[in-house]
């Protein structure tokens, strides 16, 4: 990076908040893709790390001014490679942006800056007694402006939606430094285009978010978590989509490969309970009342036994559940070192067991396996492409395309929540038409005319 | 009940050899008994061969040494009847016990054969100005402090192992040592099939202690950690959650419901420093904490610390010391 | 075989809150459990009763609410769920409170084998199962972490570590053990069983039942030759340091300092 560059930013930011040391710009360059996915970063970048929204907008009216790219970093949590800079950026780090400007207990929001972690936000919401807030992407590490503009979802979607439902206003940065205030407190607000919707998902291409005003709830004061085994993930699938009819939503329906359950709990030292079955369901509940609760339970628990489940096993303290949601969210950590390409495809409910099944046996044709793992009830599926002798294998690419055409056949996405980032904007085209592409990158260039602003993010 | 008198520390022998908690129980009794004026003595039952007068030099006036080979190895009940017996005819107002795994499993079966009151795991122990004998315990993982009195005689304590400084060795010490019978030899309802020493990991003796926690994600990678301890010579240690959690035993684990540790240096490697883990390691004298949380209770009572995750920072202080 | 399995009642303590400023203990945001070393204690009787079979009983002394630790013991696979609950047990300390569930004991009937857990997460005092084998004048071993084999007269144990030892040790029954947490790994129930929990009758004790083993002044805060004098919630100490943040180098010489100055072993 020019040395002019960084000296206005040191002007701007404070000498302690622009970094240029390679060992410790390192940690900001990338996201937690596989290694052999990532796109390549470019090393000459620089971190800066501004405090409020005044010197973001100095920031970005300099790198406009002087066509200097900007790429934004949050938590580093994506899974995309959104946030990698793939030109010679100046890294934007959120991580000073991190007050909690107001817990509005009356109105039932909360007030953040883009940089308050989840963590950080479910800690601070524990001090009130009673609220909640449930999107949960699996790493609490996600900040919240992070998880705005890549509308994260997560295991909790079958009940609470994703974020998008739950952003109620923001205060953003333009690419040329003005400060824009969208949406607020209010329910209702019907002014003109939703500009807040747009730049939710838009994978940082649009605006730096500073401020997010974000809906809380009250929570859920019980909770359990059921393991149901059954025979076939048939049995296991019809069970989901009756419990889905019933009326009863869970708060998460996880699926797993038994042997992903079965090893990663080997691997954190405990045992996974259910010996009988081949495809096991992690059916999270919660409720206001234990015996809501209960009732839940019971109806999901018939549904199940209509199925042929086995024994289903009921986990009630919240160490319990802590432990087999760990079993759940740690599979990765199993697997991560044979896995060459993760996919995160989604298609309708009802139409999982046949994808799944054309998932296995595409898998079958290339003499290969996958690993599967899915939000189930809410048609989210993880499956991977595993390496060979360590090594990505060459029909990896092929594999890849069959894959998303067997999705497609089910009207399915290439994402259900991972976003396009900078890994998967070839295979966008695959599923979009040219026109709706355009119609993209014809608002890109409204709000960005100079493409400064994480260029070669969902399209080039 | 003034038929209750003098302190008695009832220490404690592993294969012959005295446990150090009786030294330092005889430098906590050595202040009560002076600040009550009356006599300390100590109670030991063990096989032949012991050098008894040690507990005299550490402070002990009279040694009751009870010989038996069926004491070599350590047994409640039989344990139990002979000390029982003894304090029904000796008759001292304060018992002292160190609250090793035997001293927990032992005291509350004389205190409930006494029919009288037991604090356990003792901190401190004080004498109000009224003259009563106050124990100071922690209780729900060491949040609270209770002060707590006995009012039935003799009045029974159990006290952590490294609670309290040894007594000074004084060789000049008078040696009194009153060699006393079982009262009862042998108990059949329980026979010691096989006693062995299966591992010799004691991190209270260690000098360096790197201790890590929740932040090790998996077993192997406990590996990281060893390699780190090995490098500065020290020994791996850690926190309760990890040891709950399955991954380590609980020979390795710091806290207060685990191992008190003094080591010179105490590295903690991703543990945040929940209370129950602090009181376990709070008086090591140089504290190193390395932890991705910045706001962690560990660093509040560090003497270094380095915010950043473990996993990227240990391998490279693997390398570079 | 018949076995008794002792459990307490305590709060969740990741929940519950300490006030240094007032001494006082809040356990309202907390919700109770079984005491998490205890549920090794219920999965010993209950790995036994699978091999050799067995009847189970569970007993807790509390209040009422403390039904519902025992209908959570119900649904792990105890047979019969016991709770001894009246006003005038409150209080107790672990000699008034051992005394009192060895009375509850000896109502009861006669038992093969006692089981505890190792200490409870609130109390951790550890003395309430060997106080209890002294009451009813029975053997005990602590830190058991194996039962080798157990039959109609005899249980033989492995105790982790005693006086720096891991010890074979075999009793003649009845007798009291107390596990470890590495002694098994506690089962979930299965939903059926929990739910059919919800419906069972719990057992009740009252002093008036045990008139014929313990006195009124026996138990509770009038049985308990401890007292509390005051609580005093520690303020959590300080030390002066030196916390780095991204500069890896400086941290490293400074500790590398204090390394080598000890690194004589």
């Amino acid at each position: 990076m020019e040395s002019k560059v960084i000296d206005k930013m040191i002007s701007i930011v404070g000498k302690d908040y622009v970094i240029d040391d390679i060992e410790q710009k390192m940690s900001y360059f990338y996201d937690e893709i596989e290694h052999t996915m990532r796109p390549k970063a470019n090393e000459d970048s620089i971190v800066v790390k501004p405090k409020d929204t005044d010197e973001i907008s100095m920031i970005m009216k300099y790198a406009n001014k002087n066509n200097l790219t900007v790429v934004i970093r949050g938590g580093g949590t994506g899974l995309s490679g959104a946030c990698t800079p793939i030109r010679e950026s100046i890294i934007l780090s959120t991580e000073r942006f991190n007050k909690i400007i107001e817990i509005d207990e009356d109105n039932m929001v909360a007030v953040l800056e883009a940089g308050v972690t989840l963590f950080q936000l479910l800690e601070e919401l524990g001090k009130y007694e009673g609220t909640g807030f449930p999107v949960h992407p699996g790493d609490e590490g996600a900040q919240i402006g992070g998880m705005a503009v890549t509308n994260a979802g997560g295991a909790r979607a079958v009940k609470h939606g994703v974020m998008r439902k739950h952003i109620q206003g923001m205060e953003v940065v333009l690419p040329n430094g003005e400060v824009l205030e969208l949406g607020g407190k209010l329910l209702k607000n019907n002014a003109g285009y939703n500009l807040m919707q747009l730049i939710i998902g838009s994978e940082g291409t649009l605006a730096v978010v500073t401020k997010v005003v974000l809906k809380i709830y009250p929570k859920d004061k019980y909770s359990a978590t059921i393991v149901a085994p059954f025979k076939n993930f048939n049995d296991a699938s019809n069970a989901v989509l009756q419990i889905l009819k019933s009326g009863v939503t869970p708060l998460a329906v996880e699926y797993q490969d038994k042997h992903l359950f079965v090893e990663t709990a080997k691997m954190l030292g405990t045992e996974w309970q259910a010996n009988e079955g081949n495809a096991d369901l992690m059916i999270i509940i919660s409720e206001k009342t234990e015996d809501l609760l209960y009732e839940t339970c019971r109806q999901i628990n018939d549904i199940c036994i209509k199925n042929n489940s086995y024994e289903t096993l009921f986990a009630g303290k919240k160490s319990e559940q802590d432990e087999l949601l760990l079993i759940r969210s740690q599979h990765y950590e199993y697997i991560k070192d044979i896995i060459g390409h993760s996919f995160d495809t989604a298609v309708p409910v009802a139409d999982i067991p046949a994808y799944l099944k054309d998932l296995k046996d595409l898998a079958n044709e290339y003499n290969t396996f996958t690993n599967i793992t899915a939000h189930i009830a809410d048609g989210n599926i993880h499956s991977d492409i595993v390496l060979v002798d360590g090594e990505m294998p060459n029909y990896a690419e092929e594999l890849k395309e069959r894959i998303f055409k067997t999705c497609f056949k089910y009207n399915g996405t290439i994402t259900g929540e991972h976003g396009i980032g900078k890994l998967r904007k070839k295979d966008l085209k695959l599923q979009k038409s040219e026109t709706e592409i355009n119609l993209m990158k014809g608002i890109k260039k409204l709000f960005d005319p100079n493409n400064i602003l994480n260029p070669g993010t969902i399209f080039d | 009940m003034d038929e209750y008198k003098g302190i008695l520390v009832i220490a404690e022998q592993n294969d012959n050899i005295i446990h150090k908690v009786s030294y330092e129980l005889l430098n906590k009794g050595r202040e009560l008994a002076d600040e009550l004026n009356v006599p300390l003595d100590c109670l030991l039952l063990g096989d032949d061969g012991i050098h008894v007068e040690e507990l005299n030099y550490r402070g002990a006036e009279t040694v009751y040494y009870m010989k038996s080979e069926n004491f070599s190895k350590p047994e409640e009940y039989l344990y139990k009847q002979n000390i029982v017996k003894f304090i029904d005819e000796n008759k001292p107002e304060i018992i002292l016990i160190g609250a090793t795994n035997f001293g927990r499993s032992i005291a509350p079966r004389i205190a409930a054969a006494l029919k009288t009151g037991l604090t356990a795991d003792c901190t401190e122990l004080q004498i109000d100005d009224d003259n009563n004998f106050i124990q100071v315990r922690p209780a729900f993982s060491d949040n609270i402090l209770a002060h707590i009195k006995t009012v039935t005689y003799p009045k029974m304590a159990t006290i952590r192992y490294k609670e309290f400084d040894e007594a000074e060795r004084n060789v000049d010490r008078e040696i009194n040592v009153v060699k006393i019978k079982p009262y009862m030899d042998k108990y059949d309802e329980v026979e010691i099939v096989q006693s062995f020493n299966e591992n010799d990991v004691n991190i209270t003796e260690a000098q360096i202690v790197v201790a890590t926690g929740r932040a090790i994600k998996k077993k192997e990678d406990l590996k990281m950690i060893k390699d780190f301890a090995n490098k500065v010579g020290g020994v791996i240690g850690a926190s309760r959650a990890l040891v709950d959690a399955g991954m380590i035993g609980s020979v390795y684990q710091v806290g207060y419901s685990g191992n008190r540790v003094k080591p010179k240096i105490y590295i903690a490697c991703g543990i945040s420093g929940a209370p129950q883990h602090l009181a376990g390691m709070k008086e090591s004298e140089t504290i190193i904490a390395i932890n991705s949380d910045s706001s962690a209770p560990i660093f509040s009572i560090a003497d270094y610390g380095y915010v950043g995750d473990i996993y990227e920072i240990i391998p490279n202080l693997i390398r570079d010391l | 075989m018949n076995i008794l399995v002792l459990i307490k009642e305590v709060p969740d303590m990741e929940k519950v809150k300490f006030d240094s400023e007032k001494g006082v203990v809040n356990r309202s945001s907390a919700e109770s459990e079984i005491n998490p070393f205890d549920m090794n204690a219920l999965q010993s009787a209950i790995d036994i009763k699978n091999k050799y079979g067995a009847d189970i009983t569970v007993l807790t002394m509390g209040p009422l609410r403390a039904e519902k630790s025992l209908r959570d013991a119900y649904a792990r696979g105890a047979d019969n769920v016991v709770l001894m609950t009246d006003c005038r047990f409150s209080g107790a300390d672990t000699c008034a409170t051992s005394r009192t569930l060895s009375a509850g004991i000896k109502y009861l009937g006669t038992f093969d084998l006692i089981i505890c857990g190792e200490k409870s997460v609130d109390g951790d005092t550890a003395q309430v199962g060997a106080e209890v084998a002294e009451f009813l004048d029975m053997p005990h071993a602590y830190y058991v972490e194996n039962i080798n084999s157990i039959d109609k007269t005899e249980i033989e144990v492995v105790i982790e570590n005693i006086c720096g030892s891991k010890q074979v040790r075999r009793m003649k029954l009845p007798a009291l053990i107390g596990v470890t947490k590495n002694i098994n790994l506690p089962k979930l129930p299965t939903v059926n069983r929990k739910l059919k929990s919800l419906e069972i009758d719990v057992e009740k004790i009252s002093l008036d039942d045990l008139y014929e083993h313990i006195d009124a002044d026996e138990t509770g805060f009038k049985g308990s030759p401890t007292k509390i004098a005051k609580i005093v919630i520690p303020n959590p100490v300080e030390r002066t340091g030196h916390i780095y943040k991204d500069d890896y180098v400086t941290f490293k010489e400074a500790i590398k300092k204090e390394i080598k100055s000890e690194s004589t072993i």
